[in-house]
């Protein structure tokens, strides 16, 4: 079985996460919407030719440049930071995320995996 | 919350809290310290985001993590604890991980057992103590001989479990990588804690666990630090968490009953 493309994994990530919000948990809902925005960046970058290399904020990075060239309707730099240091709270130091926060996260990384999806 | 217990490695640090000129000597020494763990991208990074911390009027700024122990790898973050409203990351190019809390939620965390908290006073580097909440923080975890209590790393392993699984499933070996190594790096600190071992950086779990005799916990860990693992191989490595959460059944079943 061949990989799944960054495409179809933010596409999962973002059902996955919406589910874990409808299930009120917030710390899986996070840590789905991070990846879904990361594969959607990542997928998009690499077809434009845009290092992303392994690292989260090369990633962030890519996502300003993503949308300085035109790429994305929206900067989605500040999105993946903050998504990035609300799970690491979660995961390790035990902060719990703020339910509506997450919910405005969620509809912005569904317009970045919309993004990514317009692109085969 | 049991007594604490000096490892090897001088898990409470000397009693530098006790006078105006030794904690003085302490925040040159960790000065220094940062200085030269970091390379000159990084320091331009930690700079940057002390003037941020001043502006915001924080009371307090530490550098942790592997750059404070002089650890790091490729992937690692550049740490801080931060005592104080969180400064802005913006502009700053690398991998930044910022704890921010009030000073009121940091007595909470260390009264609570909170190893974080335990980790910056021991080990980071401070790099200012404007109000001397961390040395305040030393002379409470010195004289009243703290020691992190473990109870909520073993309840969190197996979420920790079964995102890592989640991830494995449905195949994005990327993020199943990160999340097998958060829940390994936490089933080591939980162990090494257990035993009287303070957990020093992530790269030097493995050994610390190698000296505790958790050879399988020692290998995975080492191996998602260091290589990169294919999804089967993340899979095998996640069962090194099967005699971790047999112990913290063991644990629970030993505390007394609620009812």
């Amino acid at each position: 079985m061949s990989p799944k493309s960054k495409r179809e994994l933010a596409r999962q990530h973002l059902e996955t996460a919406r589910a874990d919000l409808d299930g009120e948990r917030y710390g899986d809902a996070l840590n789905a919407m991070f990846h879904a925005a990361e594969a959607a960046v990542v997928w998009l970058a690499d077809r434009h030719g845009i290092e992303t290399r392994r690292l989260h904020w090369v990633k962030a990075e890519a996502a300003e440049r993503l949308h300085a060239a035109g790429m994305t309707g929206e900067d989605h730099g500040d999105l993946l930071r903050d998504l990035n240091q609300g799970r690491k709270d979660y995961w390790y130091n035990g902060e719990e995320p703020d339910p509506d926060e997450l919910r405005e996260h969620l509809a912005a990384v569904e317009t970045l995996v919309l993004d990514a999806e317009v692109l085969r | 919350m049991k007594s604490a217990t000096r490892d090897a490695h001088g898990a409470v640090a000397p009693r530098d809290w006790e006078s105006d000129a030794a904690w003085r000597e302490r925040l040159a020494r960790d000065a220094r310290r940062a200085d030269v763990n970091q390379t000159p991208a990084q320091r331009r990074v930690t700079e940057v985001l002390l003037a941020r911390a001043h502006d915001l009027d924080a009371e307090a700024f530490a550098l942790t993590g592997s750059t404070a122990r002089s650890q790091r790898t490729a992937i690692s973050d550049l740490d801080y604890h931060v005592i104080g409203p969180r400064p802005s990351r913006a502009g700053l190019a690398d991998e930044v991980d910022i704890v921010a809390t009030d000073a009121g939620r940091f007595w909470e965390k260390l009264r609570s057992g909170d190893d974080y908290v335990q980790w910056t006073l021991r080990f980071g580097c401070v790099l200012f103590d404007r109000t001397g909440v961390f040395r305040e923080g030393m002379r409470v975890l010195s004289t009243e001989r703290l020691w992190p209590d473990t109870a909520r790393k073993h309840a969190r392993l197996s979420s920790h479990r079964r995102q890592a699984q989640r991830l494995i499933d449905l195949g994005d070996r990327d993020a199943a990588q990160e999340q097998v190594r958060a829940a390994l790096t936490s089933a080591a600190r939980a162990v090494l804690l257990d035993v009287g071992v303070f957990p020093l950086s992530r790269t030097e779990l493995p050994a610390q666990l190698d000296a505790i005799g958790r050879m399988r916990l020692a290998l995975a860990l080492r191996a998602v630090i260091d290589e990169v693992l294919s999804l089967p191989e993340l899979a095998a490595q996640v069962e090194a968490l099967d005699a971790v959460e047999q112990a913290t059944i063991a644990i629970s079943r030993s505390l007394p009953s609620r009812a």
